[in-house]
């Protein structure tokens, strides 16, 4: 907790806005992959492609 | 030299013991495993599968064949499965299936807990060890003392069991012996080897508590576990034999070898279900103990201790219940897979109504588990820094709770139905069917792992540079998982078809794991070499205590709920589609009825459980000597 104090604001913002971006793609790529296994491909706006 | 000659000592005594232990392994390996490579006709499979043209054909007379190939070899004997009628169903003036139910879930009761409790002792014996505090061990050993008298009452009832079913159903207990052969010598077999196990491993405790003899002592825990595990996939196969048979045709003569009979396809998805839910079961069951003990006694360290205990039994309980449901789930798509009608029996019939009490029954589980969660952060001054969290984990907890136990379909008199317009209620209709119970699940079981998380961080401040990155990075996971369960179940379970309705609630399951998996490796990496606060046990409430007492009813209800729909899949088959039923119980009982039997069985259940923690006391009681009065005054 005490960790968080010694990095400014603006650092903080990217560091937030990264960590959602980066747990977006993520799951995003996951939906893809688990549903593409299951022979139900998506497209790229997650509609169903089949 | 007076120490190399004692270390030597103990290791020729190791190596005797374990020389000693290795051949009676190995004696008692050949006798067992004879058997099945004996049934499975190893190297002459074929010779167990009936030639084509043979086979007997429904609606015509059965001959058993007992003649002999022109080759003059002996062809083993086509027995298809008997057709009973009324009068082969001995009548002893009560139901014959009332009085196999109440043994039969008995017995799966006690079984389940003796095959769970040795699992998690292994674990928690394991990490004494490697942790090098005996803590461990003296809990590891006093869950073992508590399950040991459920030994004695799982064989009592497992004997009752097969009593009741060879004088109740003779003909079908026949007709499995025949399917199943020599396999049942194995099982009994097996009985054998997890007493020798058990007795050793508990009773060898502390003659075998350090050292090298303390690796010995793990492994005896090891094979009991192996035993135990081949114990219950055997007796899994014949339950899941009679839902879906294997190995056999189309009028029960066995085609196959026992290996063929045994793998059906609902035998994997029963056996890691059973094997998951008897983990939590045996969790809930010996956390009542500690909440009992912690309840009874003023003494401090006493309470310490059974505090310890108690949260380490709802830690194993709600940890084994988070993956349930998704072995569950495994198991029904497999159900619809073999059989859509047994599956829409299930889910889509009168059954369909148990899972709705399922979900209240579910709930209950998991705001108990909570609730102890919360209440023990009382334990740590940092847990104040997570308190906001609770409402908020409350609030998904009773939304999803509610949202799972809202029925599709409503009960209802005519001018109820018409007052509504239907049967179903236009906005909570909707709430109803899988999508939203799907989004419900996931979210309770995310939040319950996020009480778990914070219960956990509670006493720790991180210490590494990346903390603020990875906290970060835990919070982001929990948000986006949280909406694409959200989006997948809203979207493709409302406005997509079915397929990639069912399709989706995959992807639900493994954005939950995610979180799961996410949340423990960021912990335990961030975490290591963490500033720990001061942690006091004992120093909870006592109304916790009463949450550890209702995870062991609400587990036991559920259980026998669960089961009973299991077996009513089958509908009046003995064997699905193989054996007919026709004794006079061969219909699915009501709801009504089953609950009152279920309650029956719980009540039983918790009685006989009661009178195990008794026996447990009991051993750690000694009777002051009385004293006696002489004519001189006190002797």
């Amino acid at each position: 907790m005490s960790e968080e104090n010694k990095i400014g604001g603006a650092a903080l913002l990217v560091i937030w806005i990264a960590a959602l971006a980066i747990s977006l793609v993520a799951f995003y790529g996951l939906d893809h992959l688990i549903m593409n296994m299951q022979g139900l491909p998506l497209n790229a706006d997650l509609t169903p492609a089949g | 030299m007076r120490s190399n000659r004692q270390q030597s000592i103990r290791r020729n005594g190791f190596s005797n013991g374990l020389g000693w232990l290795l051949s009676l392994l190995a004696v008692l390996l050949v006798f067992g495993v004879t058997p099945v490579f004996a049934d499975m006709g190893m190297g002459g499979a074929e010779q167990r599968i009936a030639p084509i043209g043979r086979v007997h054909i429904e609606g015509q007379d059965f001959v058993p064949v007992a003649d002999s190939v022109a080759s003059g070899a002996e062809e083993p004997e086509q027995i298809a499965a008997p057709r009973t009628s009324r009068k082969d169903y001995p009548n002893i003036g009560v139901s014959s299936r009332a009085v196999v139910w109440i043994l039969a879930q008995l017995h799966l009761f006690f079984g389940a807990l003796v095959l769970a409790v040795p699992l998690f002792v292994l674990v928690i014996e394991l990490v004494g060890v490697m942790t090098g505090d005996e803590r461990y061990d003296s809990m590891a050993h006093e869950f073992m003392k508590i399950s040991l008298t459920g030994f004695s009452i799982t064989a009592i009832f497992g004997g009752s069991l097969a009593l009741a079913l060879f004088l109740l159903y003779p003909d079908f207990m026949g007709y499995m012996m025949h399917v199943f052969g020599a396999q049942w010598l194995v099982y009994a077999g097996l009985f054998f080897l997890e007493s020798f196990f058990l007795y050793t491993y508990y009773y060898g405790w502390n003659a075998m508590r350090y050292g090298n003899l303390k690796w010995v002592h793990l492994s005896l825990g090891l094979l009991l576990n192996g035993a135990g595990m081949t114990i219950m996939v055997i007796s899994n196969s014949w339950a899941t034999f009679m839902m879906a048979p294997s190995g056999v045709n189309e009028v029960g003569v066995v085609v196959g070898n026992i290996w063929e009979v045994m793998k059906g396809p609902l035998w994997n998805p029963i056996n890691l279900h059973r094997f998951i839910a008897n983990i939590g079961f045996g969790g809930a069951v010996v956390g009542a103990y500690a909440a009992y003990k912690f309840l009874s006694t003023k003494d401090m360290e006493k309470r310490a201790h059974y505090d310890w205990m108690g949260y380490t039994s709802n830690f194993i309980a709600i940890l084994a219940f988070l993956p349930l449901p998704f072995a569950g789930y495994w198991l029904m798509a497999e159900i619809y897979a073999y059989s859509q009608q047994m599956g829409i029996t299930a889910m889509g019939g009168i059954l369909a109504w148990l899972f709705i009490v399922q979900a209240v029954l579910i709930g209950t589980i998991l705001l108990a588990g909570n609730y102890y969660l919360w209440a023990g952060m009382s334990r740590t001054e940092g847990s104040k820094r997570y308190k906001p969290f609770i409402g908020f984990i409350a609030f998904v907890l009773v939304v999803c709770f509610l949202t799972w136990v809202t029925p599709h379909t409503l009960i209802l008199s005519a001018s109820e139905i018409a007052q509504l317009g239907g049967s179903h209620h236009h906005i909570l209709g909707p709430l109803g069917i899988m999508p939203a119970k799907n989004i419900a699940v996931n979210l309770m079981l995310i939040v319950t792992f996020l009480s778990f998380q914070l219960y956990r961080r509670s006493d720790k401040v991180a210490t590494v540079s990346w903390a603020p990155i990875g906290n970060a990075l835990m919070v982001a996971i929990y948000v986006v998982a949280i909406v694409n369960i959200i989006f997948l179940g809203v979207y493709f379970g409302y406005f997509s078809n079915t397929v990639y309705k069912v399709g989706s609630s995959v992807a639900q399951v493994s954005s939950t794991l995610v979180v799961i998996i996410a949340g423990i490796v960021i912990d335990s990496l961030m975490f290591k070499n963490a500033k720990t606060l001061p942690s006091h046990w004992g120093r909870i409430p006592d109304r916790a205590q009463y949450a550890l007492f209702a995870l062991p009813i609400a587990f036991t209800w559920l259980m026998g709920l669960m089961g009973y729909v299991r077996s009513s899949v089958k509908t009046h088959w003995h064997v699905y589609t193989v054996m007919k039923d026709n004794s006079p119980d061969n219909f699915i009982p009501t709801i009504g009825y089953a609950g009152n039997m279920i309650t029956i069985v719980t009540v039983l259940f918790l009685l006989f459980v009661l009178f195990m923690f008794w026996v447990a006391s009991l051993s750690g009681t000694k009777q002051a000597k009385p004293e006696t009065v002489t004519e001189g005054g006190v002797a």
